[in-house]
C-alpha cells in the first residue's frame, strides 16, 4: 500500500520523466510548389488527384501541409503570377519547401508556360536562395514521369533535359534531392505498359459520370496513382534521413 | 425595410430545394475509413462524389457489422428516424452475417428477416430501399476462374428483392465479372495489397482479398452508379451531368 502523498510524488516524478522522454516537436509546415501532378483538385474532377493530396495523410500532427501547386504552372509563371512571393513571405524558419516543376517549363508547344532550360535553372536557384534566407529547408524533386513505353515495353524517360537540371542544381547548391522521375519510371516499369494505365486518368466513355466521353491521359494521376507517387516521396524523405522523416506516421 | 420586402419576395420566388439523402448501410466494404487505415477504401467513399447538389450521401456503413449487429448497436434506428419521403436506403450486408465463426454471425433466417425489416421500415417512411448483394471477395480457382464467395447470402438478398419487389443491384455478380476481367494477378490492384515498407500505415505490408484500394473502391462505386441508371431510379436523374470538352 503506497501512501497518498508518496503516490503524488511518484506521479510528479513520472510526469517529469515523460516530459524528457517524449521529444517535444516544434511545429513545421511543408510548402508544396509545383504543377498539376502535385496540386489539390476539387471533388468535381474526381478521380483526378495530385500526389500532394494523399501525401498529406501520412504525417503526425506536428506537420501542416500547404499545397500551393497549381495546374499548368511552370517555374516562370509560378513566379510571374506572384505565387512564389506569397509562399516566400509566409515562410518560417524550419519550414520545408518541396519543389517539383518541369512538365510545363519544358512544353515548347505552350509558349505561355514554356521556360527555356537556363531560365528554369535560374528559377530553381532563386527559390532555394530566397527560402534559405528565411531559414527554410528546400527539397528538390525531379518531375514525375509521364507514361510512355517503347515498342519492346520499356518505360521511356520523358523529362531528360529538365530532370538533369534539377539534379545539377541540387548537387551544386547542396539541396536534398528526391529523384521522382527515376523512381516513378521504375514504378511504371514494374506495372508494365498495360497495367500502368491503372495509375493514370484513363477512363472509358460512360465509365465515370465526371468524364462522360472518357479520358486517355498519360500525365495526370487518379487517386490510386497519386497515392503510389506519394509513397515514393515518403520513401525519398526516409532515404534522405531528413528530420521530417521522424514526423511520418509511425504505427505503434 | 426594402431589404425585408425583397427577402420576403425571394422566399416565395426561390423554390425551396428539397434535398434527397441517400443512406448507405452496410459493412467495411462500403464504409468510410479513418485516415490511419488509408489506402483501404470503402466503395461508399468515391460514391459521395457523383451526384448533383440536390443529393447528399450519408454513409452509415461500419466495419465488421452484420445486419444483426447493425440493428443491435442502434445504428438502424437513427436512419429510420431521419428518413423522409423520397430518400434512398442502399443496403449491402453479408460479409459478416455469413461467417459462423464471427461474433456478427446472423443465421439465414435472421438475415432475411433483417433485410425485410430494413425494406419495410424504409417504405413506411416513403423512402426507397435498394438491395445490393455483397461485393465479391478476390478468390480464384486453380484454372483462374473467379469463385462465388457469398452463394447463400447473395441468394437471400435476391429472394427478398423478388418477394418484396425491391430494386436490386447484383453487385456480387457484377464485381465478379470485373475481377474475372482483371484476372487472378491483376485483380490485386483492386484490393488493398501493399509491399512491406511501401506505406507507413502498413509497415509490414498487407494482403487483403476483401477490402479495396482506391482503384477497386472507385470501380465498385461506378458499378453501383451504372446499375442505378439501369434500374431507372429517380436518383439516376441526380447523377451529376458534366459537359466534358472534346479533346482537340
Amino acid at each position: 500500500m503506497i501512501k497518498p502523498g508518496l503516490k503524488k510524488a511518484l506521479f510528479v516524478c513520472l510526469l517529469g520523466l515523460v516530459a524528457f522522454t517524449l521529444p517535444i516537436r516544434k511545429h513545421t509546415t511543408i510548402w508544396m510548389i509545383g504543377d498539376s501532378t502535385m496540386c489539390q483538385y476539387d471533388s468535381s474532377r474526381f478521380p483526378l488527384t495530385g500526389w500532394g493530396m494523399p501525401f498529406a495523410e501520412y504525417f503526425d500532427s506536428s506537420v501542416t501541409i500547404k499545397n500551393e501547386a497549381r495546374g499548368g504552372r511552370s517555374t516562370r509563371t509560378f513566379i510571374g503570377e506572384n505565387r512564389w512571393q506569397k509562399v516566400a513571405d509566409n515562410l518560417s524558419a524550419g519550414d520545408y519547401v518541396f519543389i517539383q516543376f518541369g512538365h510545363n517549363d519544358e512544353a515548347k508547344n505552350y509558349p505561355d508556360r514554356y521556360t527555356p532550360p537556363e531560365d528554369y535553372r535560374k528559377n530553381l536557384m532563386k527559390f532555394i536562395t530566397q527560402l534559405r534566407e528565411k531559414k527554410a529547408l528546400p527539397v528538390l524533386i525531379t518531375p514525375v514521369s509521364r507514361r510512355k513505353f517503347d515498342s519492346s515495353g520499356n518505360a521511356i524517360e520523358t523529362h531528360e533535359v529538365y530532370s538533369k537540371i534539377v539534379r545539377e542544381v541540387a548537387a551544386q547548391m547542396n539541396v536534398p534531392l528526391i529523384d521522382l522521375d527515376a523512381m516513378s519510371l521504375k514504378l511504371l516499369q514494374r506495372f508494365g505498359e498495360k497495367n500502368s494505365t491503372l495509375l493514370f486518368m484513363q477512363l472509358l466513355p460512360g465509365e465515370n459520370p465526371d468524364y462522360p466521353l472518357g479520358i486517355h491521359d498519360n500525365t495526370h494521376f487518379n487517386a490510386y496513382g497519386a497515392r503510389h507517387i506519394a509513397e515514393l516521396i515518403l520513401q525519398g524523405i526516409n532515404d534522405l534521413h531528413l528530420e521530417l522523416s521522424d514526423r511520418i506516421f509511425k504505427k505503434s | 425595410m426594402p431589404f425585408a420586402i425583397l427577402f420576403l419576395i425571394m422566399s416565395f420566388v426561390l423554390p425551396e430545394k428539397q434535398e434527397t439523402t441517400v443512406y448507405l448501410i452496410g459493412d467495411s466494404t462500403m464504409a468510410d475509413k479513418e485516415v490511419k487505415a488509408y489506402p483501404e477504401t470503402g466503395w461508399g467513399m468515391p460514391f459521395h462524389y457523383f451526384f448533383d447538389s440536390t443529393v447528399a450521401v450519408d454513409n452509415r456503413a461500419k466495419n465488421g457489422r452484420s445486419t444483426r449487429t447493425f440493428i443491435e448497436e442502434g445504428r438502424w434506428k437513427p436512419v429510420v428516424e431521419n428518413l423522409k419521403e423520397g430518400d434512398y436506403v442502399l443496403i449491402q450486408f453479408g460479409h459478416n452475417d455469413e461467417v459462423p465463426t464471427k461474433k456478427s454471425y446472423t443465421t439465414p433466417q435472421q438475415f432475411t428477416a433483417n433485410l425485410v425489416k430494413f425494406v419495410t421500415e424504409s417504405r413506411n417512411k416513403k423512402a426507397v430501399p435498394v438491395l445490393i448483394t455483397p461485393v465479391a471477395r478476390r478468390k480464384f480457382d486453380s484454372s483462374g476462374k473467379i469463385e462465388e464467395t457469398h452463394a447463400i447470402y447473395t441468394q437471400l438478398v435476391k429472394d427478398v428483392a423478388a418477394k418484396y419487389k425491391v430494386p436490386l443491384i447484383d453487385l456480387d455478380k457484377k464485381s465478379q465479372e470485373l475481377l474475372q476481367q482483371f484476372g487472378p494477378d491483376d485483380s490485386k490492384y483492386l484490393y488493398n495489397y501493399l509491399a512491406p515498407g511501401e506505406n507507413p500505415h502498413y509497415p509490414e505490408g498487407h494482403k487483403d482479398d476483401t477490402h479495396f484500394s482506391e482503384l477497386g473502391a472507385r470501380k465498385m462505386a461506378e458499378i453501383v452508379l451504372s446499375e442505378i441508371k439501369n434500374l431507372n431510379l429517380d436518383l439516376a436523374q441526380h447523377i451529376r451531368v458534366v459537359h466534358q470538352k472534346e479533346k482537340k
